[in-house]
Order: C-alpha cells, then sequence, then structure tokens
C-alpha cells in the first residue's frame, strides 16, 4: 500500500513494515508513522478505510468492524493471478486503482522480462525443522516460472511436509532453497548451511539462500524473487546435473 | 563353612551379571545397526558401506556417513548419558523419581544451549554451545542438592524439580523474547521437544569428549553410591567423601547431559525408566545399576529414534515426544507405588 | 589399636556438648558409653570414628591423628555402626553384608576370594547365613539389626563403634546382640557401645564409661558404678539383686526434683 498512495495520505502502517530484514517497504515505512494492530491505535487516526491482512488479530478486526470502521480483508495469495488480484483489490479500497494497475504492468513487465529456464530443475525448500512449502502456494508459483520443480509434490501428499536433508540427497534435488538470509541473525534455519553434507553433496546440490521478505509480500518483490533464483540457479558455474 | 563352598554361589551371580551386560550391549549394538538401515528412502545400506570403506563419494555413501551415522551414533551415546545420569541422581538422592529431566538439569541445560545460539556465541565459537548447555546443567544440579539436602523425601525431590523447570521455561522464554532473531521462538519449539534428526558428525566430535568425560566422573562413583545405601554417616564411615562425591556427580551429570542436550535438545524419562527397569536385574545395588543404566537408555533412545523413523505419522514425531508418552505414565505409575509403600 | 581421648571438646552453635572428656581404649574391651540424652554419648562415638570433629582437644590412633592416617585407611581399621539403622534400597542381605568390604577394595577390582570369606564369616558370627538371599526389607527389626552389625563385621576393623544398636529391638535380639558384642571384643577388637538400657550395660559391658552434661561422671569396671553416680547421671534409684553368681542392676523408681 506504501508504494501506492502518497505518503500524506497513509495515517499509519503496521510497526512490522519498518524491519528492514523482513520488509520490502522499510525506507517509504520510516516516513509515516506506525501502529501495532491495536484497536484504539487505529481509531485515533481517524481513518477513511482500514486494511487488515489475514494475520491481523481477530479481535481487532471485529472491534473496528463493530464500530462501523470501512474493513478491507486481505488473504494470502496462492498464485500470481491471485497475487495481482490483491494488489488491484488494495488500490481500490485506497481509491488509487490507476496506480494499482501501473504496477500490475511493472510486476507483469518484469517477469515477461526474465527468461524461462529449461529443463526444469528439481528444488526442495527446506525451512526451519525440515518444513517445506505446500503444494499450491505462491512459493511454487514463483519457483515454477524460475524453472524449478517443487519435490514436495512427488514427495507426498499435499499440506505439511517435512522434509529432512536425508530426502533432500536422496531425491536427488539440483537445489535447495533455504528460507532466510546466510549471514543475518543466527538462526536453525540458515544452520542447515553449516551440515557437512551440503560440502560433501558438492556440486550435485546447489544452495539458495532465499529471504523471505520477497516472496511473503505481494508487490514488485516477487519479480525480485523469480530473478534471484533463476540467476543463482542458472548463474555461471551451476552444475545442471 | 570352607572358602570352596562360597564361591559357586558368588560366581553364578557374576555370571548373571556378565550376561546381563552381554545382553543390553547386544540389544543396543543391533538397535544401533538397525538405525542404519532406517530412513526416509531406500538406501542400499551394504553398498553404502562398502562405498564407504572404499573411500568413494557416492551418494548412498555420503548420506550414511554424514546422516545416518551421526544418527545412529548420537543416539546411542545420548542415549548412554540420560541413563547413566538417572541412574547416579537416584543413587546419589535415594530415590527412584530423580532423572534430569525431572528435576530439571536438561531444562536449564536447554536453557543455557539456547542463550549460546542466539547470542551468536556458538556460531563464533563452537564449544560455546556444549559448554553454555553444561553450564546451565551444572547451575541447576548444585541449585538441587541445595534445595533437596541430604537424601530427601519424594514429595522435595519433584518440588524442587517443578521450582527449577519453571524457571528454566520462564528464563528461556525470556531469552527468546530478546533474542535478535524474530523467528526464534517459533523454530525453537521443535528444538526444545528433542530430535536427532540431520545431525552431523562435527556434532558428534563436539559432543562425545564431553560425554566421555561425564561417563568416567558417573561410572567411578559406583562404590561411593553402593556405600550410601546406609546412608551418609555410614558411607563416610566407609571412607568415601560425601562432599567429593557430590561435585563429582554434579560435574559428571552436567557434562553427560549438557553435552546431550546441546545437540539433540531436551529428552527427558530416558533416565527415569532405564533405571527403574533395570533394578531389579541387579539386586537394587546402585553401583551396579549405573553401567547397565547406560546401556539401558542407549537402547532405549535408540528404539524410540528408529520408531519415530518407521511410525506413519508426519510431522515426523519428535524423540522427547515419544519418550515422554512412554514414561510419563511411568511416572505416575511410580509415583502410586511410591505413595501406597508409603 | 589404642585409642587416645585427651581433653576431648565439642561445642555447637554456643552449647558445651561435650567438656574436656578424656579417653584411653585398648583392644580386647568392651565399653559402655551410658549416660542421660543429650549427654554427648553419640557426639563422642562420631568423634571417635572420626565422623565429627571436636572443637578442642585430639583423638589419637596409636599415636596418630585421624588426618595423618587419611579416612580411607581409618575406614579399614574402624566399623561404624550408626544409629539409625538406613537401608534405602531393597538389598539382599549378603549384598549389604558385603558393603562392609568396600574400604578393603581397590578401585575397578571385584569382590576378592578374601572379602567372600570375611562376609561369610561375618554372616555366621551374626546369625544371620540362613538370610543370605532374602532381602532386608522383608526381616524384622531384630534380624535386620544383626545384619547391619554382620556388615560392621564384615570391615574386619580392629575397632568396632556401635550408637544404640539394640534400641529398638526386641529382648531376644538385644541379650543376642549384647553377647555378640562381647564375644567380639574377647577375641581381641575394641568394641564401644553407645547404650541406653543401663541393665544391659551393666551386664554386658567389662568398662562403663558414664556421661553426663558433657562431662565424664565414671570411667571404671561396672562394680565402680555405685547408686550415688547412677542418681547423679539418671536421676533414678536402682534396685540390685544376683542371680546364679551374677549381679544386675535395674533403675527402679526417680528420684524427687532433679536436675540432672
Amino acid at each position: 500500500m506504501l508504494r501506492l498512495a502518497d505518503a500524506d495520505r497513509v495515517a499509519s502502517v503496521s510497526w512490522l513494515s519498518r524491519d528492514a530484514a523482513n520488509s520490502n517497504v522499510a525506507a517509504l515505512a520510516d516516513r509515516v508513522p506506525v501502529n501495532h494492530g491495536l484497536a484504539e491505535e487505529v481509531m485515533s487516526h481517524r481513518p477513511d478505510v482500514v486494511l487488515a491482512g489475514a494475520w491481523s488479530s481477530r479481535t481487532t478486526v471485529e472491534i473496528l468492524k463493530r464500530l462501523g470502521v470501512k474493513l478491507v480483508e486481505f488473504d494470502v495469495p496462492r498464485t500470481f493471478d491471485e497475487a495481482r488480484a490483491e494488489i488491484r483489490k488494495l488500490a481500490a479500497a485506497i481509491g488509487e486503482q490507476e496506480r494499482g494497475e501501473a504496477m500490475v504492468r511493472d510486476i507483469d513487465a518484469g517477469l515477461a522480462a526474465l527468461p524461462s529456464p529449461k529443463p526444469p530443475l528439481r528444488a526442495l525448500v527446506m525451512q526451519p525443522n525440515g518444513f517445506t512449502v505446500e503444494k499450491g502456494s505462491l512459493v511454487e508459483e514463483i519457483m515454477n516460472r524460475a524453472g524449478l520443480e517443487n519435490l514436495a509434490s512427488r514427495v507426498g501428499g499435499g499440506g505439511y511436509l517435512q522434509v529432512p536433508l536425508e530426502a533432500v540427497a536422496l531425491q536427488q534435488a539440483d537445489v535447495m532453497i533455504l528460507n532466510g538470509e546466510a549471514y543475518g541473525a543466527p538462526s536453525l534455519a540458515t544452520a542447515a548451511l553449516e551440515h557437512p553434507i551440503i560440502k560433501a553433496l558438492g556440486r550435485r546440490l546447489r544452495v539458495v539462500a532465499l529471504p523471505p521478505k520477497l516472496w511473503t509480500c505481494v508487490g514488485p518483490n516477487l519479480v525480485e524473487a523469480t530473478r534471484l533464483l533463476i540467476a543463482q540457479t542458472r548463474g555461471a558455474g551451476t552444475a545442471a546435473r | 563353612m570352607t572358602a570352596a563352598s562360597v564361591s559357586p554361589v558368588a560366581r553364578a551371580e557374576a555370571t548373571r551379571h556378565a550376561w546381563l551386560v552381554v545382553g543390553l550391549s547386544l540389544i543396543v549394538a543391533c538397535a544401533l545397526v538397525g538405525s542404519l538401515f532406517v530412513g526416509y528412502a531406500g538406501l542400499d545400506v551394504t553398498q553404502a558401506i562398502a562405498d564407504a570403506l572404499r573411500g568413494a563419494q557416492t551418494l548412498p555413501a555420503i548420506v550414511l556417513v554424514e546422516l545416518r551415522l551421526p544418527r545412529a551414533l548420537l543416539g546411542c551415546f545420548v542415549g548412554f548419558s540420560l541413563g547413566l545420569a538417572g541412574a547416579a541422581m537416584q543413587g546419589f538422592l535415594r530415590n527412584p523419581l530423580a532423572e534430569p529431566g525431572v528435576v530439571g538439569v536438561s531444562g536449564a541445560a536447554a536453557l543455557g544451549a539456547v542463550i549460546a545460539f542466539y547470542s551468536g556465541l556458538s556460531t563464533l565459537v563452537p564449544l560455546a554451545l556444549p559448554f553454555g548447555a553444561i553450564a546451565g546443567a551444572i547451575f541447576a544440579a548444585l541449585l538441587l542438592f541445595a534445595l533437596v539436602g541430604r537424601g530427601a523425601g519424594t514429595m522435595t525431590v519433584i518440588l524442587a524439580g517443578v521450582a527449577i523447570n519453571s524457571f528454566a521455561a520462564a528464563l528461556t522464554s525470556l531469552a527468546l523474547n530478546l533474542s535478535p532473531n524474530g523467528f526464534s521462538a517459533l523454530e525453537i519449539v521443535y528444538w526444545l521437544m528433542g530430535s536427532l534428526v540431520d545431525r552431523s558428525l562435527p556434532q558428534v566430535w563436539l559432543a562425545t569428549p564431553f560425554m566421555l568425560a561425564g561417563w568416567i566422573l558417573l561410572l567411578t562413583a559406583a562404590p561411593a553410591l553402593d556405600a550410601l545405601s546406609l546412608g551418609e554417616p555410614t558411607a563416610r564411615s566407609l571412607g568415601f567423601d560425601m562432599a567429593r562425591l557430590r561435585v563429582r556427580l554434579v560435574v559428571g551429570a552436567a557434562l553427560a547431559v549438557g553435552a546431550s542436550v546441546a545437540v539433540s535438545g531436551a529428552i527427558g524419562f530416558v533416565g527415569l525408566v532405564a533405571p527403574h527397569v533395570l533394578r531389579p536385574f541387579v539386586g537394587h545395588r546402585p553401583g551396579r545399576l549405573l553401567f547397565v543404566s547406560g546401556l539401558g537408555g542407549a537402547a532405549l533412545l535408540l528404539l524410540a529414534d528408529i520408531a519415530a523413523r518407521l511410525l506413519p505419522i508426519r510431522p515426523e514425531l519428535k524423540l522427547g515426544v515419544i519418550t515422554a508418552m512412554v514414561g510419563a505414565p511411568f511416572l505416575f505409575h511410580l509415583v502410586y507405588r511410591l505413595r501406597r509403600e508409603a | 589399636m589404642r585409642i587416645d581421648i585427651e581433653a576431648a571438646s565439642v561445642r555447637i552453635e554456643g552449647a558445651t556438648i561435650l567438656h574436656r572428656v578424656d579417653l584411653l581404649l585398648k583392644p580386647g574391651e568392651i565399653v559402655g558409653l551410658i549416660g542421660p540424652n543429650g549427654a554427648g554419648k553419640s557426639t563422642l562415638l562420631k568423634a571417635i570414628a572420626g565422623l565429627s570433629s571436636l572443637s578442642d582437644g585430639a583423638i589419637r590412633y596409636d599415636g596418630v591423628r585421624a588426618q595423618e592416617i587419611g579416612a580411607a585407611r581409618l575406614a579399614r581399621r574402624l566399623a561404624y555402626l550408626a544409629q539409625d539403622g538406613e537401608i534405602s534400597w531393597p538389598l539382599r542381605v549378603e549384598h549389604l553384608v558385603g558393603l562392609g568390604r568396600l574400604p578393603h577394595r581397590t578401585p575397578f577390582a571385584g569382590e576378592s576370594e578374601e572379602d567372600r570369606v570375611a562376609v561369610e564369616r561375618a554372616m555366621k558370627l551374626a546369625e544371620v547365613a540362613q538370610f543370605r538371599a532374602r532381602t532386608v526389607q522383608s526381616l524384622s527389626g531384630g534380624e535386620r539389626m544383626r545384619v547391619l552389625l554382620a556388615r560392621a563385621l564384615a570391615v574386619e576393623a580392629e575397632v568396632l563403634l556401635a550408637d544404640e544398636p539394640v534400641a529398638a529391638v526386641d529382648p531376644l535380639h538385644q541379650l543376642r546382640v549384647m553377647d555378640l558384642l562381647r564375644r567380639v571384643a574377647a577375641e581381641g577388637k575394641c568394641v564401644v557401645v553407645v547404650l541406653h538400657d543401663l541393665a544391659l550395660a551393666a551386664r554386658f559391658c567389662n568398662r562403663l564409661v558414664v556421661l553426663a552434661g558433657g562431662c565424664k561422671l565414671l570411667d571404671g569396671s561396672p562394680d565402680e558404678l555405685t547408686d550415688t553416680i547412677i542418681a547423679r547421671a539418671y536421676g533414678v534409684s536402682t534396685l540390685r539383686g544376683e542371680h546364679l553368681g551374677q549381679a544386675f542392676v535395674l533403675p527402679w523408681a526417680p528420684l524427687g526434683p532433679h536436675n540432672g
């Protein structure tokens, strides 16, 4: 939303937006007041419209609805099409349809400009505690666009799957995508990078660290995420099994 | 009664004990090998072993050596540490309910590990992780012995354990709250439940020396624990220094349990079940129970880890959950029995 | 072994438990350490056993102090039978008696032949050999006391210190245990027994040490135990008599207001 509206029209945004590690618009968010998702805070700004995400506190949303505030709720998009729809919906909610369309066009152009690598490489996403991404999620779309086949859908049914390193190795994945910054604060997620089997697999397995902020939000960052994946998996010196 | 007529009885007993040790060792060995054969996808283990011995870097060999072997070794060593520490604590506190998880030593070790990890210390200095866990364990053990005093009753032991566990859990939450990594609280929840998934050989080399040191300290306390069955004054009159014994047990248990927790998270109840099941087989002698209990713990943990992989439940059950499912009813049964005897 | 107790004093939190007690213990005698509650008997026994330290004075074992002998070596020469026979685990009798051999065992060594012989001898002496395979918990109080005594005998020490071994035991076992202690002393050991029972002490011990208020009132043969001393120590009058050539003394009636 920060990209679509002028700063003086924005009464306040979530405090999480300022966290550079997890937000793509941290710089923009610095220019406007922040709130912590509390009904009182939100009401104090007397907004014309309130935008709530799927992760906003349910109780807060209920209170705001009862207070008669115009509330627009957004879901988590699972495909590029849904992402485009979300952008358009948000733009309509704040009366900036023009800018919304422009953003969608930019994203489409950005994606079109990227190569479509063939043949698809086999990839697995590794999150902390070995969880992988479920079938039919936005990450999978990004992976597919980047020429990566999500092995998780082959390993089993839908729903949450756990992928121990052994499966990564034995499924003969070409790419392992880690959710996190390789050199950020210590986390179990990136601790997997240290496992000697990664080195032992050597050129057989390419490891890519994909910062979550690039694919947990809807916006131009989706292009960046796709571009990063393509660059890291098909760039110079990549083994194509 | 001549000397000659004394020996056969004693010799029979020594033989029985030897059979017990051999039998348990065999179970552990089988479980160890079994653990190598169980995994997430088909793997020709015999081929992998042959490849590994040849030095060939084939995929099966890599998976066997880098993933399955550390997991099996840690299952064995961690299980041994927990079984041994449990038996040692029970011998010292003269109470069959004491074990690292129940009395809070594991929880405090987990706290130490969490602090070492999320503060970034262990990334700079890998040794910081086991050190942190061991420090946490020492603190808890000292606190425990201070609260419980000499040969305390069941109530005191359990209450002290509850207090220490609560405190450790609170501090762990605090540490996670303050951690620079915003997702730490989420990802650590599973680690705290205890697991051996995706452990590596470097972790084995890191933890094993500490565990070994702990084992030696605990196993050599066997005669003192035997003497302690008659109470502290008598044990002292038999030439055993109680203060030194306490230090030996605190440090030994902290080393064994701390190093274990540093690599596997907090796994409880192994130190409760193994000694309890095996105690009748050693005539209730606390000294003899130590080594045997270690073997029992190793067998228990290896089997639990194999079960975790074989059970069709996904996500995979955490080791700590499996041991708790077996151990908690056990604890209830023990408490009930002790109440009846009281 | 001769034990020389010189001016032994023990003070705990300002209270004087023992005041300048002198005592000389020699092998071959059974010494009854008697006196009212709180007289310091157990404290003195513990000090002799090396389990508690003196505030003043010294105890020498064949001329050497405990610190110079070392706990391990002292444990081989002194056996101590504690007051409340604590047994934490349901051990078999022969294993429990075997614990008495711990001071003699080298680390990592199992039971030696010598150990087994000593254990057999101790069980036979205490007449508990028939219980060898039973757990201690299944025995009566008196039988359990004999097992604990066997454990102390298994040490094969030169000195046996027993703290109220017959306090909670029935008359049959009281007599058997005292008789056993007397025989053990006759074989050449030095036996010191803390007793509450005046009659038993006077009958079985060949030397009596009377403590009251931390001070020694008497150190001599049972014949020297006069009514005056008994009155001063216990505040009771006595009934004396003779049976089959043996004299006995029984506490009889409380004496008037007494500040003993």
